[in-house]
């Protein structure tokens, strides 16, 4: 995917907080064109607000990529919906 | 007072009360003759409504609480939170239960790691490696399990996404597939897989925030 420059700004120009707002989460899934990925990088480096946005994100984005820990037993919910039953009463 | 308006909620994590307590979760310390008082039946059904169903959300963030400490075990701190809000429901509102529960469940999992790291107190730096895979030093135990909590955070809001949310969530975050490669899977234009992943993760972000777990790297 292309950024998308808006229009009133100079092709030359540096990207703004709008536009790469527009495409951050893009970039960060790794499927922003590499020349505009670099555009985008350059932005996140200088600008505080949106390297914490993209900070943000980029925590996000390794939380969930993290695989169920080893152990992770699906019995152990039934167990657990067993054993709350039986608190319960039921 | 138990579970607090939204807005409270944010109130409070702006005044930094973190993510830990400011549910207030009320944890019956009580014995057991205060629980013969109450109403039994209406506990039960209580218990019935509001926490049965959450039993495989807590067992999920559970794992991710408990994912890089070595001896604790997910189920076992489940069991224990259950039983802590079974002895508090008469004293639950009834308004958003999950976080209620996680709010226990989180509780829970501080006192396990006081106890069962009672140095951590004394020198959080010795057993850092141990606990968490984090490089800054001289943090509190509860610093420690929020930090934890941050992935379960994450899990839990995930797990709250609508189906078709959470499953560009899945295909690109989880399995790491391309946007074309989710777009074909599921047989939407690209452009609708990326307008819901944004949704996606603005909600999760949202929740975050909502928790006193925003862009932490804020305060670093």
């Amino acid at each position: 995917m292309r950024l998308k420059r808006q229009w009133w700004r100079p092709k030359t120009a540096e990207v703004n907080c709008h536009e790469v707002g527009r495409v951050l989460q893009v970039y960060l899934d790794g499927e922003l064109a590499d020349q505009d990925a670099g555009l985008v990088a350059a932005h996140l480096d200088d600008c505080r607000l949106c390297g914490l946005e993209s900070g943000a994100y980029e925590r996000v984005k390794a939380a969930l990529a993290q695989p169920m820990p080893e152990g992770a037993d699906p019995e152990a919910i039934e167990r657990l919906r067993l054993f709350g039953q039986g608190l319960a009463g039921d | 007072m138990i579970a607090k308006p939204r807005h409270q909620q944010r109130h409070s994590a702006a005044f930094g009360l973190g993510g830990v307590a400011h549910y207030a979760a009320p944890v019956a310390e009580s014995a057991p003759e205060g629980v013969e008082q109450r109403d039994e039946a209406v506990a039960k059904a209580r218990f019935d409504e509001y926490v049965l169903p959450e039993v495989d959300v807590m067992y999920r963030v559970a794992m991710s609480l408990t994912r890089n400490s070595a001896d604790a075990d997910a189920e076992d701190l489940v069991q224990d939170t259950l039983l802590r809000a079974f002895r508090a429901i008469d004293r639950f509102d009834g308004r958003y239960p999950r976080a209620w529960l996680l709010t226990i469940l989180r509780n829970a999992q501080i006192n396990r790691v006081r106890r069962k790291r009672p140095e951590l107190l004394r020198d959080p730096d010795a057993t850092m490696d141990r606990v968490a895979d984090t490089s800054d030093g001289g943090r509190t135990a509860e610093e420690l399990v929020v930090d934890m909590g941050f992935d379960a955070e994450v899990e839990s809001a995930f797990l709250d996404l609508s189906d078709k949310l959470r499953e560009v969530v899945q295909l690109v975050d989880i399995e790491g597939l391309s946007y074309q490669e989710t777009a074909d899977k599921i047989g939407v234009p690209v452009g609708t897989v990326m307008s819901r992943l944004h949704r996606a993760r603005k909600k999760i972000k949202k929740r975050l925030q909502a928790a006193g777990m925003g862009p932490r790297e804020a305060s670093t």
